[in-house]
């Protein structure tokens, strides 16, 4: 219902309305009923963090998915003690990350550290559960487009490690084994 | 501690029933039955007056003389009741007094009773029996002597009286009791047995629901309500059958009485009647026989019912006693000495220990502890272990062989020899409710003088030593401390709070939103960001404010009711139009003003409701509830327009301002101190306590007291800040105060508030804290996380290492090592021994042992 009908002050910048539709430009909830779009929407957490400010870390459990609202979140990971950075998410366009957190129980394999300052959305593994037990019709397609999701990382990412690969490394072939 | 009473050679479950009615209380018993005796004179001596009045004053005409008699007679019937109602409440009093008695002699001969009885014995008979068996005995135990002693009495007098008015009629009119002494007896008889059933079925019954209780966690986490309730029903309808019979009887007994007395008056007015129509017995004289035969059947019933109470009790009393007819297994102080902390030298010669059918459970344990040794006690899960721990610990006694320690038999020492020098651990320890303190001190306080308790350094060191220390500050944290209880300690805290507020400020912004007298606070509520305080009085908590008066009527002034009805009815409907899938999911209410169980009341409010302005009272009062919780970054489900912020920081001045009367400039000021009774203005309204950094809110808990605003981020403040913060409770000496404070948590029933590794860390403080040369830990750190469980094994190592002989039972195999020597347990007996070199080198049944652990 729309509230300023009664009352012009109250909600003319409805918070819920802004995420719903924030949310319908992603591809996991695009096409998606309304109703689990609003009900996201509702259960989705605000988050803010400084320049610098560590937002997950390599190692520990994962609960959430991340969208960002504004700003720039730089994901990268360790390998034999040097940080490698694998990617730099900015707000502008339509920038995730953490999604298989919302089918699975896992240590994150990589940390996010914020950019700049960062406005992010997350939306909580038990949130998912909790509205895909009243939508199982929808489940199948949200797990779908989550895997899309991934596959698209992964191909952006490996890229991006090859692109960035040392002469010495390239290999065309398996090397023998001894 | 029990001083052995004049009659306590007789042991407590062989006394009769009538030895406690016999020996206590007599003056008091003797002085009851001279009253019984005075009141006598008063019941007979009417009767004599109803014969003057019919015979003299009526027939003579003599209206003095009636006057006279009957005055008499109004006196003595006064007298009489008056007497019998202070003969009801002595007889009460002293069968009170002699129950308290009987009670608790009985409540500590229960409590010294072995273990083994407890295996076979379930609490719920002993609580029946030590709860409603004995109450109904204690309605007995008053009237034991006076009824019976007054019935007889009244009886022969009444009788006497009526023999010597006419012995022929007094003769007939007794002439069916005869009959009764032969019936009643037998239908008693029946009710006995049905009786004695009763008490055992309602034991068992208390046994069933004793052990559901216990059990709830397994039955709610299988399901089982219908298996428990079949388990009750059985019972239930036992009882019922039981109940009827019983009840059947019972009345009967009451039948055949009342149909008795009956019966007199009709031989009476046959043969009286024919006699004074004759002229053979005066008509007054008639008139005091029927009376007098009233009188005396009243004695009659109390004997009958007598009779069948004192059955009754006799049973209810020979069931309890027979339960607990055991001696004691030892003496609870040592005869003729003080009782000893013994070193710790244990030698165990032949221990075996038989249960029930023979069955061995250890069999010729032949073993050398010196003192100071460490031993660590393996094998198989029902090897022994356990059972010899609590040999050892004299919880058990040996069937052949014998324990010595120190040179004294186990079997002579007291109960509270071993209290001094054996701390025990048990496998599966016990908390009991109170505070964490008293758990603490439960062991030594049974044993010490008051002035040898430990001191707080000792009991925080322990704490510490356990790993208790982090759960410890947690629930200082979590306190929410009175006026009294802060005074102490006040500014310290509300330094804490300067310092976070200051030096740790950038840290904490992000977590916390601290309260700011000038600010419109997001993540506190609309009624935290007006009222911007606390009452003591609760005046205006959040439920009531709509009901204040005063408080309505400044809203109302600024034109900020109707808004927050608005506000009100908008988070009503998103709420309603959102979750009516979900009305039952708590998960779906944690970001919103509604609570999951006031999800119908709204939906039928908003049914009911045109519009967001609603005449009815409660309707308005519904509404404006949800709007004063609503917190507006953590309800994201409608939006706070600026405009209201204004209005609310208008709403919160003037609420200053008129109400609470306080002046909030100083609160201004970050950093200033002063407190608030320093200041003029700010006494008149003392009950109101203002968030403001120089006041201690005794509203909040300690930890809302130092933070000084609404948590942002719970993860934020556990992640990191929590760390941040106790270093500076530290720092500024204050983390013993937490801890103190956090001692006087309240752990529940069993410890149930507590996890399952804090009630086996307190156990283990409980027992170090006794520090008793001999520490028995029978699994004791089996629940703790690895780290803790390094932590008790160091302490081991370094601090007890040639001060405590140790006797450890332990399943992770990979901590014997640091142990004097290794017994191996198998089926009863010791299989093998020696240090885990020895014992590795031997590659026998501990080399398996420890390689199929690995
Ligand atoms: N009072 C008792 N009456 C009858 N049987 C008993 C009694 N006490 C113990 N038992 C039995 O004696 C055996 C040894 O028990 P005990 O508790 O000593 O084993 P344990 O070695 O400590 O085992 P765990 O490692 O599982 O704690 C078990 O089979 C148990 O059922
Ligand atoms: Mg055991």
């Amino acid at each position: 219902m729309n509230l300023s009908t009664q009352n012009p002050d109250l909600c003319s910048k409805c918070q819920l309305t802004d995420v719903q539709e924030f949310l319908t430009r992603f591809p996991i909830f695009s096409g998606a009923p309304a109703g689990v779009v609003n009900l996201f929407g509702y259960l989705s957490k605000k988050e803010e963090y400084k320049k610098g400010q560590s937002i997950l870390e390599e190692g520990k459990n994962c609960d959430r998915l991340f969208l960002i609202l504004s700003g720039k979140v730089a994901i990268f990971q360790y390998y034999n003690e040097r940080r490698f950075h694998l990617q730099l998410l900015s707000g502008d366009g339509i920038n995730y990350f953490g999604e298989l957190a919302l089918l699975a129980e896992f240590k994150w394999f990589f940390s996010a550290e914020a950019w700049t300052d960062v406005e992010l959305i997350s939306i909580s593994r038990e949130a998912f559960s909790k509205v895909m037990e009243r939508y199982p019709e929808s489940y199948q397609s949200m797990v779908r487009k989550i895997i899309n999701v991934r596959i698209h990382r992964f191909v952006d990412q490996s890229s991006y490690l090859l692109d960035h690969i040392s002469p010495e490394a390239w290999r065309e072939y398996p090397e023998e084994e001894e | 501690m029990n001083k052995p009473g004049a009659d306590s050679k007789v042991r407590i479950t062989e006394r009769s029933l009538f030895y406690w009615i016999l020996r206590r209380h007599r003056p008091m018993q003797l002085f009851l039955l001279l009253v019984i005796v005075i009141s006598l004179f008063f019941r007979v001596f009417p009767l004599e007056m109803q014969k003057r009045i019919i015979n003299e004053a009526i027939y003579l005409k003599e209206t003095e003389l009636l006057f006279l008699y009957c005055g008499l007679y109004l006196g003595a019937v006064t007298i009489a009741g008056l007497l019998k109602y202070a003969i009801n409440v002595m007889q009460l009093f002293t069968g009170q007094k002699i129950l308290v008695e009987m009670r608790t002699e009985l409540y500590q001969h229960v409590l010294q009773l072995p273990l083994q009885f407890y295996r076979k014995m379930q609490p719920g008979t002993v609580i029946s029996a030590m709860t409603s068996e004995l109450n109904a005995i204690g309605f007995f135990l008053g009237g034991a002597i006076a009824i019976p002693v007054t019935s007889v009495l009244t009886f022969s007098v009444f009788l006497g009286f009526m023999f010597n008015l006419n012995p022929l009629l007094a003769m007939l009119s007794i002439g069916i009791y005869p009959v009764e002494l032969v019936l009643i007896p037998y239908l008693q008889k029946k009710y006995n047995t049905l009786n004695k059933r009763r008490v055992k079925t309602t034991r068992a019954m208390a046994n069933v629901v004793n052990e559901s209780i216990s059990g709830i966690h397994e039955i709610h986490g299988n399901v089982s309500y219908g298996l428990e309730e079949q388990k009750l029903s059985s019972f239930i309808d036992q009882l019922h059958a039981l109940m009827k019979k019983l009840f059947i009887v019972k009345y009967g007994i009451k039948f055949a009485n009342n149909l008795f007395q009956s019966l007199g008056p009709f031989i009476l007015f046959l043969v009286g009647g024919y006699m004074a129509i004759n002229g053979q017995f005066t008509l007054g004289a008639l008139v005091a026989f029927l009376s007098a035969y009233e009188k005396v059947y009243d004695p009659w019933k109390e004997l009958i019912e007598y009779y069948q109470s004192y059955q009754d009790a006799k049973i209810r009393y020979s069931q309890i006693m027979k339960i607990f007819d055991l001696d004691p297994p030892h003496l609870l102080l040592p005869a003729g000495r003080e009782p000893l902390a013994l070193p710790g030298n244990i030698q165990l010669s032949n221990v075996t220990f038989t249960v029930g059918n023979g069955i061995k459970l250890l069999e010729n344990i032949n073993v050398d502890i010196k003192a100071n040794e460490q031993i660590a006690l393996v094998g198989f899960s029902g090897s022994g272990k356990s059972t010899l721990a609590l040999l050892i610990a004299q919880l058990y006694d040996t069937s052949r062989g014998n324990i010595e320690i120190d040179d004294y038999d186990i079997e002579d020492l007291s109960k509270f020899d071993m209290g001094k020098s054996v701390a025990m651990i048990a496998q599966h320890p016990f908390i009991f409710s109170g505070t964490i303190y008293a758990n603490l001190l439960y062991g030594i306080k049974a044993i010490a003088e008051d002035d040898e308790l430990p001191d707080r350094e000792q009991i925080l060191s322990v704490i510490r030593d356990v790993g208790l220390q982090d759960d410890v500050v947690r629930f200082g944290l979590q306190a929410v401390l009175t006026a009294e209880e802060c005074k102490p300690f006040r500014n310290k805290f509300l330094r804490m709070r300067q310092i976070i507020l200051t030096s740790l400020r950038d840290d904490f912004a992000n977590a916390i939103e601290f309260y700011d007298a000038t600010k419109y606070l997001y993540y506190s509520s609309i009624r935290d960001n007006i009222v911007f305080g606390d009452s003591l009085s609760g005046e205006f908590l959040v439920e009531r404010l709509a009901d204040h008066a005063q408080f309505m009527e400044l809203l109302r002034e600024i034109k900020l009711e109707n808004t927050l009805l608005t506000l009100g009815f908008a988070l009503a409907t998103q709420t309603v139009n959102l979750l009516a899938d979900f009305q039952d999911d708590e998960f779906f209410f944690r970001d919103n003003p509604m609570e999951v169980d006031e999800f119908t009341i709204y939906s039928e409010l908003l049914e009911r409701l045109k519009g967001p302005q609603p005449e009815d009272v409660e309707d308005r009062r519904l509404l404006l509830t949800l709007a004063f919780r609503f917190i507006p970054n953590k309800h994201p489900i409608v939006s706070l327009p600026s405009a209201l912020e204004q209005q609310i920081l208008k709403a919160r001045h003037l609420f200053q301002e008129i109400i609470v009367n306080i002046d909030m400039d100083h609160c201004k000021v970050t950093g200033s101190c002063k407190p608030c009774d320093k200041i003029p203005k700010c006494g008149e309204s003392s009950a109101f306590i203002p968030f403001c950094p120089s006041e201690y809110m005794y509203t909040r808990t300690l930890l809302d007291n130092i933070l000084f605003g609404a948590v942002k981020s719970e993860k934020l403040l556990d992640d990191h800040l929590r760390t941040l913060a106790q270093q500076a409770f530290q720092d500024e000496k204050l983390l013993d105060e937490v801890m103190a404070i956090g001692l006087k948590f309240e752990v529940g029933s069993k410890g149930d508030l507590l996890s399952g590794g804090q009630k086996q860390k307190l156990a283990i403080a409980r027992a170090f804290l006794k520090d008793a040369p001999i520490l028995i830990m029978d699994e004791a750190t089996a629940s703790l996380d690895n780290s803790s469980q390094a932590r008790i094994q160091g302490l081991l190592e370094n601090e007890f290492k040639g001060r405590k002989t140790v006797i450890s039972v332990i399943h992770r195999l990979d901590l014997t090592p640091a142990y004097d020597r290794i017994l191996v347990l198998k089926a009863g007996r010791i299989i093998e021994q020696g240090t885990y070199d020895e014992l590795m080198e031997r590659k026998g049944a501990f080399y398996e042992l420890v390689h199929a652990e690995s």
